[in-house]
């Protein structure tokens, strides 16, 4: 929810009941003050009547012009005790000159005339419509509340958009920022005070961060470079078990066995330090490569390590394609892909590899989509296989991402699909 | 011949020593940039097995100062450093060769014997076992002074084999050095048996004094053909 909408919604939650209990009170005070003023002249006009009826004058007609009405009726004692103060009450009546009936407002008093009789006397007086009045207050009541919302929408919309425009400024910095790619300072224009603590606490965060990545790829360089001289001093030992002390053929079984875990190691080792030192933009100077010719070798070299598993490898390039890189990631990128496509195929199957126009695309046979999200992680492997590091793809991502190449994969009609845009 | 090894690393200078001296070569040792200075002022050796980060100093300088004082001995650095900046840096300063940690001792005796020879005979690289001799510049091979033809990978195999005579090759490693990291996850070693017998076949063919022996299954020997097996 938009945060004007959220500010909008809020006021008018608060305002909605709050008016109505406005309206309902401004309606009771309305219908009391009306009132008063009715049962003052009816009292006025009680009072005339009575005087005059006590002093034997004419009494007002019954029809003078105003829209007053009197009866005069002898009662009992006993009824006229009941009505010695003045009561007032809301009755509908008929008004003969109108021929409807209208609302009006009623005062009964009883009073003992000349003749010490007792009389009872109604007067009453037109007043306004309750249900009208109910309906203009409602209607005004409404209006006030829709007024009020839409100033409120234009001015938390206006008062927000330009409020957080240094926050708005942050969110399309945070989402084009990838850590470990170097950053530019988080722009801190604003004087809102909130608004900049914000963006120095995302700053700071942002540098924290970075220092742990740096701090954890050193880590990782500084393990595996401190791993590389005991790895290569046991595997030493072990080729010296194996030429020098004549051992047994079951001993001589065991070494070699050591020594290719050994290998593996050494290889598992070298690798991730490749990958730290891409990572960390330790590369070594580009030079013009002719990618074509790289494509062509690695296949063959492929096609020739996996012949007995018959698969047909069918490579379309261009004669040459410079492209500006490294050789040896140039190398290790083409030869990691191509490699992956053999050694994730099945035997007899097709793998297709095709330069053209700065794109190599190599696909082939699966029977499954691989997992988008992992498929260029570190150690992500489907099949646990021996002598495999896990971390081919990492380092083809890692090339690109040290150029900028496009890498992609897709899973169609029962293909891999790797994309590289060399550009 | 008289070996300088200058390695920080106790265990490492341990195994160099071993190999060196099994190899029948003298051998010195210094463990740091001060103890290498006063063995260098001090004497002459004919190779010089150089780490290049030092307790006390960079292994560069040392190289650098022996350049500059005009002294031709062969250097070997040998550095975990396995940057091509180092490497660059190194071969410039007048290095015979560079080779980075992790490394195989046998690769290190093959360096050194090829190092020295090659000061010996003025630059040629050709190494002769029995009546093969073989040029790595020129990708030759003759045996008994006929040129033998021989394809890209059956090449690299016997070079690999030259520069270790007499030891066990597991078929795993031989397909590494040659192939490269290619062949690492390959499940079998078809395509390595497909090389050796035809490398084989044409040493036998060339009447060579050294042959491929097989080992238990898991690798190969090169050894003389009449020796015991």
């Amino acid at each position: 929810m938009r945060l004007s909408l959220r500010i909008l919604s809020t006021l008018a939650m608060t305002l909605l009941p709050i008016m109505a209990l406005w309206g309902t009170l401004f309606y009771f005070t309305m219908v009391r003050e009306i009132n008063d003023e009715a049962d003052d002249s009816l009292e006025q006009y009680a009072s005339l009547i009575i005087t005059r009826c006590r002093e034997g004058r004419a009494l007002p007609s019954l029809n003078s012009g105003s829209n007053n009405s009197y009866t005069l009726q002898p009662v009992t004692t006993a009824e006229a005790e009941a009505h010695l103060s003045p009561t007032f009450h809301d009755e509908e009546m008929f008004i003969p000159e109108k021929n409807e009936r209208e609302p009006a407002r009623v005062m009964t008093i009883a009073f003992r005339d000349n003749d010490d009789r007792y009389l009872l006397l109604t007067v009453a007086t037109p007043t306004f419509e309750k249900d009208d009045l109910v309906e203009t207050i409602l209607w005004w009541t409404v209006s006030l509340f829709a007024l009020l919302m839409i100033v409120v929408i234009i001015v938390s919309t206006l008062s927000v958009r330009r409020t957080l425009r240094p926050l708005y400024a942050l969110l399309s910095w945070l989402d084009g920022y990838t850590p470990g790619q170097g950053h530019h300072t988080i722009p801190n224009d604003t004087d809102i005070k909130e608004l900049s603590r914000l963006n120095e606490a995302a700053e700071s965060a942002v540098n924290r961060s970075e220092d742990m990545l740096d701090r954890q790829k050193q880590f990782i360089g500084n393990a595996s470079h401190e791993l590389q001289t005991p790895l290569a001093v046991v595997s030493n030992r072990v080729e010296y078990l194996i030429n020098q002390t004549a051992p047994t053929e079951e001993q001589l079984t065991e070494l070699v066995k050591i020594d290719r875990s050994l290998r593996h190691s050494i290889r598992l080792n070298r690798t991730l330090l490749q990958l730290v030192r891409i990572e960390s933009g330790e590369v070594a100077e580009s030079d013009d490569v002719d990618i074509a010719e790289l494509v062509r070798e690695s296949a063959d070299r492929c096609t020739e390590i996996y012949e007995d598993r018959a698969m047909e490898c069918q490579v379309t390039t261009p004669e040459h394609l410079y492209i500006y890189i490294n050789e040896t990631l140039a190398r290790t990128l083409i030869s990691n892909l191509i490699k992956n496509a053999f050694v994730h195929s099945a035997p007899q199957s097709h793998i297709e590899v095709t330069l053209h126009d700065a794109t190599l695309r190599i696909s082939n046979d699966g029977t499954e989509a691989l997992d988008h999200s992992l498929v260029f992680d570190r150690f992500y492997t489907q099949t646990s296989r021996e002598g495999s590091t896990g971390l081919g793809l990492a380092i083809v991502k890692s090339i690109c991402d040290h150029y900028r190449y496009g890498l992609t994969y897709d899973y169609k009609n029962g293909r891999h699909h790797f994309t590289v845009t060399l550009k | 011949m008289k070996i300088l090894i200058i390695e920080d690393e106790p265990s490492l200078r341990e195994l160099i020593e071993r190999a060196m001296r099994s190899e029948g070569y003298r051998t010195e040792t210094a463990e740091d940039f001060i103890s290498a200075e006063t063995k260098l002022a001090g004497y002459n050796y004919d190779c010089i097995l150089l780490d290049i980060m030092l307790p006390g100093g960079s292994g560069l300088d040392l190289l650098k100062r022996l350049r500059t004082e005009g002294r031709r001995e062969n250097v070997i650095i040998i550095s975990a450093r396995d940057s091509v900046d180092d490497r660059v840096d190194g071969l410039e300063l007048g290095a015979d060769d560079y080779l980075p940690k992790p490394f195989h001792t046998s690769e290190l005796v093959a360096r050194v014997r090829s190092v020295l020879r090659r000061g010996r005979t003025g630059g040629s690289l050709t190494i002769d076992i029995g009546n093969i001799s073989l040029d790595p510049a020129s990708r030759r091979v003759t045996i008994d002074g006929r040129v033998v033809e021989l394809l890209k990978k059956e090449f690299d195999i016997l070079l690999y084999f030259m520069q270790r005579p007499e030891h066990l090759v597991d078929k795993a490693v031989l397909a590494e050095a040659v192939w490269g990291d290619y062949a690492d996850e390959s499940d079998n070693f078809h395509f390595v048996y497909a090389q050796i017998k035809n490398l084989r076949r044409k040493l036998e063919d060339a009447a060579a004094d050294m042959c491929i022996r097989s080992v238990y299954g898991f690798g190969y020997k090169f050894s003389p053909v009449d020796a015991e097996k």
